[in-house]
């Protein structure tokens, strides 16, 4: 985990992982300790916990949908201001077409569906970017806190 | 993730304990849907579970839609405060 800046006003930590479903539980792990040090409102850090633990799984399942075997790494970055939660994602995979990132009937259970619908309900928004290099894609959601 | 199963008469109780993830909700389909498809009523006891993401919600609505299939069900027996929340949120998206 490296501290990219840390004052009182402006902190932020980020940490990047193997791109495959056992480093989930690693994602948690950095995003509750991070969420303890920022001193976060402990009834919002496992809604908090769960939204990136969802955005982490996007990736996964859809940005490397092809490649499950990759080597390729996913950064998150958490950063925080008095007013706001930042937290970033990037990823080296598939780019992601944005007309299709959309919930699905509840009938229909694939998790990614789902999991969006989690992330759109935890935070206050959700934004697409395309990433600087070396990263394809840069996920940012944002909470006021 | 852990588990036990435990067995009254035509009933299974699936106890699940620690966190379920995409990682292990294979796991979660490997213990629960061979109980369903012997046409056994499966209770599942959650009280263990400390978190739970969209895979495990896809594990519970998979399962009920299985039990259905076989003529069977599936209920929710004792629920952890993390699992209900993720509930909560999930009966959003019904």
């Amino acid at each position: 985990m490296s501290t990219e800046v840390s004052d009182s006003t402006n902190l932020s930590e980020k940490k990047d992982f193997l791109v495959r479903s056992s480093s989930l539980k690693d994602v948690r792990s950095f995003s509750r300790e991070v969420f303890e040090k920022f001193k976060i409102n402990e009834d919002l850090r496992e809604e908090l916990v769960l939204a990136i633990a969802e955005a982490a799984q996007n990736i996964v399942k859809h940005a490397y949908k092809d490649y499950p075997d990759t080597q390729d790494r996913m950064a998150v970055r958490i950063s925080c201001t008095d007013k706001e939660l930042e937290i970033s994602f990037f990823d080296k995979g598939k780019p992601v077409e944005k007309s299709k990132v959309k919930h699905r009937a509840i009938d229909d259970v694939k998790p990614g569906g789902l999991g969006t619908f989690f992330i759109q309900e935890i935070m206050d928004s959700i934004k697409f970017k395309e990433g600087d290099k070396p990263w394809i894609n840069n996920l940012v959601l944002t909470k006021k806190l | 993730m852990k588990f036990k199963v435990t067995e009254v008469e035509n009933i299974s109780t699936v106890f699940l304990d620690g966190e379920i993830d995409m990682d292990v909700a294979d796991n979660v389909r490997e213990v629960v849907f061979p109980l369903i498809d012997s046409g056994k009523e499966v209770h599942l006891n959650l009280k263990g579970v400390q978190y739970m993401d969209s895979s495990g919600i896809s594990v519970l609505v998979e399962s009920n839609q299985r039990a259905k299939q076989k003529n069977t069900k599936v209920e929710l027996k004792e629920v952890s405060q993390p699992v209900e929340k993720v509930l909560a949120m999930a009966r959003k998206f019904l």
